[in-house]
């Protein structure tokens, strides 16, 4: 089977994986792409949250074969380090995670809404960032989210990013 | 081992102790700063003392012995080291400490001392109380236990990593001084480079291995006024990490042949292991094999099963078909066990909340260990002069999981005689400790890679996972081995934050402030049996008495003239274990409920009621009027009227607690929702921490803490029925979202003193204070948590 991943097309290797396989495992255990992170198993910390063509999933509950033939992006592929995406230099500017541990979820989810919403309200982020943190970093959170909206409707056309 | 348990135990009887003890009461730094042997050995680095190494491009290496779990200690330590080197902060590179006596935490073993805080102040300390302080200090330094809890990271490291950082300056700086024939008091340094006004300049790279052959000489440390970077809100080094997914926490470790195992304990604590059914489970793909556990580290038994990825084992043991046993120790239920706490602090044998009276503030409450015991609270109590009134309440909290976002894991491989672990723990110590024991082997053949950790709380100071991955790493032939606990796993098998209950009784006079009072709270002591855990060479014969289960409670600031503050210690059967603040995150509940209680009986405004009871106690009145003014309080002088809800359906609430040396006030705002639910909308919070370090830091810390406390205030139970913990997962344990998080601003107080623990001072607070903005709301008082409206 195989899959692609932060445009890379991956062969997976069929003892290695099952169709049932949430695409959470074979990122982690399989890719070893660890950025994404196990919180609960059942959906309901986003922790694992990846863009699949764009929109935000959680993976712990994606069965790999819901997957085959799209495009999956997970934290690694947010930005580069010269290149960073706006949220990170954001969520660095206001100092946000404590912990860390659920913080490739918010980015994700944070993208996924920015990619939809370029200009939300408070309300539109407590409907699209339920990720759970136990650290308290959610204050933080809104107002980097609201900083990098900013930032990026501030560049002009040729330089916002895709 | 023994003579050294006697010795803890008997510290309350130390009056022969007392003339042994000159000067100070505390360690003096400089008996801590230890041998350049201790570092890790690295190619071009030179070890200067056992903290600090130099390396070839001048920059130093710093041993980092304590956990970053989020609270930002990496940072905070490296600032330090910094400062007194005069390096930017992006040259101090940290190294995992060794594991060396000279990395234990001295401060949070003397903060276990169950001494109130105004009588541990320069100049009030008995002779007693210094002696005990000189002991457990000199014990713990012996003992060199490496923990990471108690907010006691930078207060343990402040002197130390600040004296290792200036000696080993002075030592660098002499060194050049005898290198270029020039005094060096005309010496200067700036980002690492030190020169002199007639033109020599070198990093400290160059004169690395000429100072370590030095003695020190003078040493001083940089006043106050020197400082560039303490006090400044330097961007934590470990956060480009955590946003790139790059951050390596415990369950992220890979290694070459590394295979994933997942664990079952029983449907109830504690339960027994009897026949196990593997059949399905070895014929699933993926599957490698199935092990039984044991107890360690507190563990309840388990069964694990091994596969080439946590899915695979999870799948496997899913269908693992085990007949578990009912456990030894019974199958105790959270409602009878919180109706024995409220007989307990009654002193009664009844079980009913109705058995408070007349009679039992009389005769009272007289059970448990005292911690607290000044002028005459019985006679005063007993004694019903005019104008004089009793005012009696009850209060209780529930359990609490930990439910830290990262699951319970543990890397581990045995091979060639040697074990690895890689852990994200409070204690590597034990750590190793128990892998070695598990192992058969001798600790030196252990070595504990520390990850980062994703949360704590003091959950990971339990080395439970620990064992039980060495112990599967016995059977994978040399392969690592990942053992990560489902979720599940990880609510109904915690080592929880016990239930509490407190019967709270005072008598007031004219003015309705309390002349006496009468403070006793009843819940099962923790330190005891995480001794017996993770310490178990430390076992008591019996309990020694736990401080924390009082803290809270004896501790804090009001003027009463006659108090009695006890606690009964009680053993319910479910574990129990260290949860973020301890005996404050029940007790600050109950007391600045009750304490809001008696200033609405007095009919005065609660911040004025407060400052009253204040006098003497300077430093904590002004961070309440911070608090105050900074919420918009409308009034808190002597004449002050009782707080009404504003306009927009919004009422105030106010909470004030002292924990781990620093001091905190809260105001929040609270509103009913539609659902009738309450709604936080903002929480003033104003603290005095000492010295400040980094404000940034301080400030996501005191964020922290009230979030977390919010949490457990709006939805924090584990109920418990028949040993069976009944919350399972996020969806049926909720906790704070961010849709229901307040706006959180932190008001700083300016100070010189050395500075107090930050991590969990937050969260105490935060549900009195909503409790209180409750009954502005609605005239009811909520006594229990969760809030319920």
């Amino acid at each position: 089977m195989q899959l692609s991943v932060n445009d890379e097309l991956h062969d997976l290797d069929d003892a290695a994986v099952d169709p049932a396989m949430p695409l959470l495992w074979v990122l982690r255990d399989v890719l070893n792409l660890t950025g994404t992170k196990f919180g609960c198993g059942v959906a309901a910390c986003g922790a694992c949250t990846v863009l699949v063509d764009g929109a935000a999933l959680r993976s712990c509950v994606t069965p790999l074969a819901a997957v085959a033939g799209k495009r999956v992006t997970t934290i690694e592929a947010l930005g580069t380090t010269t290149r960073p995406h706006p949220l990170q230099t954001a969520w660095i500017a206001h100092q946000v995670p404590q912990c860390g541990y659920c913080q490739s979820g918010m980015l994700m989810a944070a993208a996924a809404l920015l990619a939809t919403h370029p200009v939300p309200t408070d309300a539109d982020i407590e409907a699209a960032v339920t990720n759970l943190c136990r650290c308290g970093t959610y204050p933080r959170i809104r107002a980097a989210i609201h900083s990098a909206a900013t930032a990026m409707r501030s560049v002009g056309p040729g330089g916002a990013r895709g | 081992m023994r003579r050294r348990t006697l010795l803890l135990g008997g510290l309350s009887g130390l009056g022969g102790a007392a003339a042994l003890v000159v000067g100070w009461g505390v360690l003096p730094p400089r008996s801590r700063l230890g041998q350049a042997d201790t570092l890790p050995i690295e190619q071009g680095t030179v070890g200067l003392n056992g903290w600090i190494a130099i390396g070839d491009d001048g920059g130093a290496i710093l041993a980092m012995n304590r956990s970053e779990m989020g609270q930002g200690v990496h940072t905070a330590l490296a600032m330090l080291v910094a400062e007194e080197l005069d390096l930017p902060l992006a040259r101090v590179r940290l190294v995992q400490a060794e594991p060396d006596r000279l990395y234990g935490n001295v401060a949070m073993f003397v903060d276990s001392l169950p001494f109130h805080p105004r009588d541990t102040e320069p100049g009030q300390q008995t002779l007693a109380m210094r002696a005990s302080e000189w002991v457990v200090s000199k014990l713990a330094r012996e003992l060199g236990i490496n923990a990471t809890g108690g907010s006691s990271s930078v207060v343990d490291a402040w002197d130390v990593l600040r004296l290792a950082a200036a000696t080993a300056r002075a030592q660098l700086l002499g060194a050049a001084s005898l290198a270029w024939h020039l005094p060096v008091d005309e010496l200067q340094v700036e980002h690492g480079v030190i020169a002199h006004l007639s033109g020599p300049r070198g990093h400290y790279g160059l004169f690395a291995r000429a100072a370590a052959a030095l003695p020190p000489g003078d040493v001083h440390l940089k006043p106050a006024s020197a400082r560039t970077l303490i006090g400044t809100s330097a961007p934590r080094i470990d956060l480009p990490g955590k946003v790139d997914g790059s951050a390596r926490f415990g369950a992220d470790v890979r290694l070459p042949e590394q295979c994933f195992a997942v664990v079952r304990h029983g449907p109830v604590l504690g339960a027994g292991i009897g026949t196990v059914d593997a059949g399905e489970t070895l014929r699933l793909a993926g599957v490698e094999r199935v092990v039984r556990l044991g107890s360690y580290g507190g563990s309840s038994p388990a069964v694990a099963v091994v596969g080439r990825s946590y899915w695979h084992a999870l799948r496997g043991a899913r269908a693992l078909q085990v007949d578990w046993q009912a456990p030894p120790t019974g199958t105790p239920s959270s409602a009878a066990i919180e109706a024995a706490l409220q007989a307990a602090v009654s002193g009664t044998a009844g079980g009913t909340a109705g058995a408070a009276s007349a009679a039992s503030a009389a005769s009272g409450s007289d059970r448990g260990k005292v911690f607290y015991d000044i002028g005459d609270p019985a006679g005063v109590m007993a004694r019903d002069r005019p104008g004089t009134r009793l005012v009696e309440q009850r209060y209780r909290a529930p359990y609490l999981a930990h439910a830290a976002m990262e699951p319970i894991n543990c890397t581990a491989r045995v091979a060639a005689g040697r074990v690895d672990v890689w852990v994200p723990t409070q204690v590597p110590g034990a750590a190793r400790a128990l892998a070695a024991r598990v192992a058969g082997v001798a600790e030196d053949a252990v070595t504990v890679h520390l990850t980062l950790l994703g949360g704590g709380f003091g959950r990971r100071l339990e080395v439970d996972v620990v064992g039980q991955a060495v112990r599967i790493a016995l059977e994978t032939g040399g392969r690592p081995v990942q053992l990560t606990w489902p979720r599940e796993e990880d609510i109904t098998h915690d080592f929880y934050r016990p239930a509490a209950a407190a019967l709270m009784q005072a008598r007031v006079d004219a003015d309705g402030l309390p002349l006496a009072w009468r403070l006793t709270s009843a819940g099962d002591a923790i330190t005891p049996r995480w001794i017996e855990r993770a310490l178990p060479a430390l076992t008591a014969p019996i309990d020694t008495p736990d401080k924390t289960t009082s803290e809270g409670l004896f501790d804090q600031p009001y003027r009463v003239p006659h108090q009695r503050v006890a606690h009964v210690a009680t053993r319910s059967g479910v574990p129990v274990g260290y949860w973020r603040s301890v005996g404050h995150s029940y007790n600050a509940f109950f007391l600045e409920c009750f304490v809001d209680e008696l200033a609405g009986e007095a009919q005065r405004d609660p911040v004025a009621y407060r400052l009253a009871l204040l006098q003497g106690a300077p430093r904590h009145a002004a961070v309440l009027r911070l608090a105050a003014e900074k919420a918009g309080w409308p009034g808190f002088g002597a004449a002050a009227p009782l707080p009404l809800p504003l306009p927009n359906g919004t009422a105030r609430g106010v909470a004030l607690h002292e924990s781990f040396g620093s001091i905190v006030a809260q105001v929040v705002e609270v509103q009913l929702g539609s659902d009738g639910r309450p709604r936080v909308r903002r929480v003033v919070a104003a603290a005095d921490i000492g010295t400040v370090v980094n404000p940034g830091i301080v400030a996501q810390q005191i964020e922290s803490g009230v979030v977390d406390g919010l949490s457990a205030a709006l939805h924090g139970r584990i109920d418990i029925v028949d040993g069976a913990v009944q919350q399972t997962n996020f969806p049926n344990h909720p906790i704070l979202t961010l849709a229901e998080t307040p706006v959180i601003e932190t008001y700083l107080v300016a100070s010189s003193l050395p500075p107090g623990g930050v991590g969990e001072i937050g969260t105490p607070p935060i549900a009195p204070a909503v409790a209180n903005a409750l009954f502005v709301l609605t005239g009811q008082r909520v006594r229990a948590l969760p809030l319920v409206v």
